[in-house]
């Protein structure tokens, strides 16, 4: 307890600054990175419920249409989660 | 109590970590991760046997009535042809392409699922195991972009609709099967290091049976499906583009 009272009043080091930098840039990262997806997701299950509505009897091929294309924008997601995970375990 | 924890928190420090297997072939080193090369055999074996168990449950006159077993079939064979086959651009595609397609599903879906049960892990949390397969459905497109249109229209694709755009068709040729392994690899990686987190960090106790429920049996359905049904769409415009 005694020593790390010390660290923090000896001052900050750059490796604690990389440290803090790589959390926050993995946060921001996530949490930028799934704006996107999240919006396009809900636009295309909005829209595909305005049809299902309009045309009950199309249900099936729209649900699969619209799991393909949710699965398409998501990938924007995952790559900004693939570049979370290499910064917080990788790097 | 204490013990417990004690033994969560180890969980969570060991997670990502892989045992790693060093091969030396011709002067080159390979290496492989043995957990992902057992648990894909494990799956691969657990499929075989139940297509036997399957086919012996099949054993009788095909004018007698169907059999429990024989209508379970029905009912997947029918799943799959209605949900994946019929996606394919003609006829003749979709029978050609059926055999694999499937085959692709309910692998992907077995190698999902069989993470939620306690000490295995999902193949398809590697990265090595979904790009093979994202390969394998890059190549296969190729191969039958040749073989329904020929070498010269196969050719001829990556200079439409203009010429200039060849460098972006190029880089289309290796983005795809990679989107399409890095789009398994992460939701399935993702669900397991979210389980782990909160199962360490929170609630080792009733919350993760319900989140792995969730995200093991419910993300890797969907995700089994979208990437059968990518497939389906990349073979698809390969063949007609």
């Amino acid at each position: 307890m005694m020593q790390e009272a010390q660290t923090v009043a000896s001052g900050i080091s750059g490796v604690h600054i990389a440290e803090a930098a790589k959390y926050i840039a993995a946060g921001l990262c996530m949490g930028i990175g799934a704006i996107g997806p999240a919006i396009g997701e809900g636009m295309a299950a909005a829209h595909a419920l305005d049809g299902m509505a309009r045309q009950p009897e199309m249900q099936g091929a729209l649900l699969r249409t619209m799991v393909l294309g949710q699965a398409i924008s998501e990938t924007t997601g995952i790559y900004s989660l693939l570049i979370a995970i290499v910064l917080l375990f990788v790097i | 109590m204490g013990e417990i924890f004690r033994q969560l928190s180890q969980l969570l420090e060991h997670l990502g970590e892989k045992q790693i297997a060093v091969l030396h072939l011709l002067g080159a080193e390979v290496r492989f991760d043995v957990m992902a090369i057992i648990m894909s055999w494990v799956v691969i074996i657990l499929l075989v046997l139940l297509a036997l168990w399957l086919r012996r449950a099949l054993r009788q006159p095909v004018e007698e009535k169907p059999n429990r077993i024989q209508a379970a079939l029905d009912a997947l064979i029918d799943l799959l042809k209605g949900q994946l086959a019929d996606n394919f651009a003609s006829e003749r595609l979709a029978i050609m392409m059926f055999p694999f397609i499937s085959t692709l599903f309910l692998y992907v879906l077995l190698c999902n699922w069989i993470g939620v049960f306690p000490y295995m892990m999902s193949p398809t949390q590697d990265i090595n195991v979904t790009f093979g397969l994202a390969l394998m459905v890059a190549v296969m497109c190729h191969v039958l972009a040749v073989r329904f249109n020929g070498v010269r229209k196969w050719l001829k694709g990556f200079i439409e609709p203009y010429p200039f755009m060849l460098p972006i068709n190029l880089v289309g040729l290796i983005a795809n099967p990679l989107s399409h392994a890095f789009r398994l690899f992460g939701n399935i990686l993702a669900g397991t290091i979210l389980v782990t987190v909160i199962m360490v960090k929170f609630a080792p106790i009733i919350v993760p049976p319900a989140l792995n429920i969730f995200f093991g049996l419910f993300f890797g359905g969907i995700q089994a499906f979208v990437f059968a049904i990518l497939a389906v769409a990349y073979i698809n415009v390969a063949v007609e583009g």
